[in-house]
């Protein structure tokens, strides 16, 4: 549905998009995974025709994405990172604004119900919560029913209920058979969600597969975490049995990625006795996404 | 066109539902107008001088005199000696002092032209540094000593002078001052008004969220158009009838004419605010640059003073500018009752002005902030 190739953008002499390429198959969510100012937001509104790249192919549902933008564009539903609408207006008046914009228009009814935005019919804008206005950008990005809907960190900012109502969403816009393209910087949302994460970071694609798929790629399905209280080089860890990346981070702590977790464990408190390590916090869990952008990067998705 | 119709819809809700922008635009002018008028009065074109009087010589035509001035429309009379009336004319408590020596009575009485060499019977001080006032006092008492002159003279005219009053729109300070207002409620509706709102939207993101959707830029700036179109007619006429009913301000030429001018004005001067607009990177600047454009206008532009009475240095600049224009033309309209063909330089300039204005708009538009 979507194929991007060699995607260059150029700031001020800075490539915060270095040569992204990827596609978006027909009917799956697909997302943009990384840390702030990674390039996703910059490399989707690139794809959304917002912003013309420096270099690189676009092309969605077989329209060339740089230079048939009016066919893109009635393809395509946006909902821009914190969307800015007219304060004044009501939610019905909003809807039926933006889908005047295009061809073809959805029932305002059936936006309304679909988004749970009936009781707030005539409430204006500015009196909607965070929750409430998401909803409504999103109703107004599927407005005219597009195959594509792109959306740019739809949760950041939520309340957990809201951001839960949100992926409800998500899953209902692709049972409905639409193409899902998203940015988010919680792994937890894009291993919900996505059928497949591209992760970001300082404007290249460094790993793209299903979540699942990445987390195998680990070659281990464990990480142990802990803050030793005194500092060991990281070969000290690296001989216990079953483990395959060694990652410290700035706040001391330790988080081992190992194979074999209860071997692990029995030789790690046995080197803790041996050298007087304390083994403060001591947790186990299994590996997520944010490991794989800690094994490939060496910094930590989200700032702890 | 349904995009259209839905963008000019949803701007006329935003306009009435925005109470800043009802006062400001609705009431100020009206405020103005009234505030104007109730200083000025409605007695604008109203001639009122003083002329201060010292009789020393207390003879009946000397009083004559005195009372033929005092009956004149517009001059007061205040009884002064000579010390006292020297200093006020001076401070311009008082216009003129006229000084009736003696021997004024017996002068007239003795019917016989006045002696070369002898000194003048009637003395008069005035400051000639206010032309008008010195003219127009000096020909006023000219006439009542002349008056005086013919009555002792026993004086019968041969042939006679009628006026007649052909002048049926006699030109008061208000009626001068409502198209003015008009002009600058225009200006500054649009100017600043457009370039205000228009960068404020696209910092806030919400013209890029309209960039994702098919809407072509022109429909857009179509949208805001007409909504401002027509919210300035609405404001005109309500201005117009505030005016005629408090002020008795009538509209003598075509209502249909003054709506153009109104529409003319409204294009160049929202052409003007989407450049502003556009060149400034973010509202803050925007409203000043605004400011600072519009600010100067209201003195060069003619609306509270005739363009004529500015000084000859700033003639050239205010020929090329717009709301000179707009003034002229909607005086023309209100208070001359001027055709199109009348009111040709005006239309053409600001219709010149619009076009090259939309121009310089429409390749300068830009939804997005970078």
């Amino acid at each position: 549905m979507i194929e991007v190739n060699q995607l260059v953008k150029i700031y001020s002499g800075k490539r915060v998009v270095d040569g992204v390429s990827f596609h978006v198959s027909e009917g799956e969510v697909f997302g943009l995974l990384g840390p702030n100012g990674a390039g996703k937001t910059t490399t989707m509104e690139m794809v959304e025709g917002l912003r013309t790249p420096d270099g690189g192919e676009i092309t969605i549902g077989g329209f060339n994405g740089l230079k048939e933008l009016g066919k893109v564009k009635e393809l395509i539903g946006i909902q821009l990172q914190s969307t800015a609408l007219f304060d004044h207006l009501t939610v019905a008046e909003i809807i039926r604004l933006y889908g005047s914009f295009y061809k073809n228009m959805r029932p305002l009814s059936e936006l309304l119900a679909a988004f749970d935005l009936e009781e707030k019919k005539k409430s204006l804008v500015k009196h909607l919560s965070g929750g409430q206005k998401q909803r409504l950008a999103i109703a107004i990005a599927v407005v005219h029913d597009p195959k594509v809907i792109f959306l740019d960190e739809p949760t950041t900012g939520l309340d957990p209920k809201a951001r839960r109502d949100l992926w409800d969403i998500v899953l209902q816009l692709r049972d409905e058979g639409r193409t899902v393209f998203l940015s988010t910087h919680y792994m937890e949302e894009a291993e919900q969600l996505c059928d497949r994460v591209a992760i970001m970071d300082s404007g290249n694609v460094i790993a793209l597969d299903s979540p699942a798929g990445l987390i195998r790629e680990l070659a281990s399905d464990s990480v142990i975490e802990f803050v030793p209280g005194k500092m060991e080089a990281s070969s000290t860890y690296q001989g216990l049995v079953g483990v395959k990346e060694v990652k410290r981070a700035e706040d001391d702590s330790v988080t081992l990625l190992t194979t074999h977790l209860q071997e692990t464990l029995r030789e790690l408190i046995a080197l803790a006795d041996e050298k007087e390590l304390t083994l403060a916090g001591l947790r186990t869990r299994t590996s997520t996404l944010e490991d794989v952008f800690l094994t490939r990067t060496g910094k930590r998705l989200t700032e702890s | 066109m349904r995009a259209y119709w839905q963008l000019t819809w949803a701007q006329l809700l935003l306009f009435a539902r925005n109470k800043n922008m009802i006062i400001w635009s609705f009431f100020l002018p009206i405020l103005m107008m009234l505030a104007l008028g109730t200083f000025m009065g409605n007695g604008g074109t109203q001639f009122s001088m003083t002329v201060a009087v010292d009789d020393r010589d207390h003879s009946t035509y000397s009083k004559q005199l005195t009372t033929i001035i005092d009956e004149t429309a517009g001059i007061k009379v205040k009884r002064l000696d000579e010390k006292k009336a020297l200093q006020a004319v001076k401070k311009g408590d008082v216009n003129i002092f006229i000084r009736l020596d003696e021997g004024l009575g017996s002068r007239l009485e003795s019917k016989k032209p006045h002696p070369k060499g002898e000194k003048e019977p009637i003395q008069l001080y005035l400051d000639k540094s206010n032309p008008t006032v010195s003219q127009i006092g000096t020909t006023v008492i000219n006439q009542a000593v002349d008056q005086l002159n013919k009555k002792a003279m026993d004086y019968h005219p041969i042939v006679k002078v009628a006026e007649h009053n052909v002048q049926s729109r006699p030109l008061r300070t208000i009626d001068f001052l409502v198209p003015g207002i008009l002009s600058l409620m225009i200006m500054s509706n649009n100017l600043n008004g457009v370039a205000a709102t228009i960068a404020s939207w696209r910092e806030r993101g919400i013209l890029r969220r309209m960039q994702g959707t098919p809407l072509k830029s022109s429909t857009f700036i179509a949208g805001q158009i007409t909504a401002r179109v027509l919210l300035n007619s609405l404001q005109a006429v309500a201005v117009l009838l505030v005016a005629y009913f408090i002020y008795d301000v009538k509209v003598y030429g075509s209502w249909l004419l003054l709506l153009m001018i109104v529409l003319l004005g409204t294009l160049t001067f929202m052409s003007i605010g989407f450049i502003i607009a556009s060149l400034s990177r973010t509202p803050e600047t925007a409203g000043p640059i605004a400011g600072l454009i519009s600010f100067p206008m209201i003195f060069v532009g003619g609306i509270f003073f005739p363009v004529r009475d500015l000084p000859g240095l700033l003639q050239p600049i205010v020929k090329a500018i717009p709301i000179g224009y707009l003034t002229e033309g909607l005086r023309g309209v209100m208070n001359e009752g001027a055709s199109l063909s009348q009111l040709g330089i005006p239309v053409v300039v600001l219709t010149a002005w619009f076009f090259v204005a939309f121009v310089i708009a429409s390749v300068t538009f830009r939804w997005d902030v970078k």
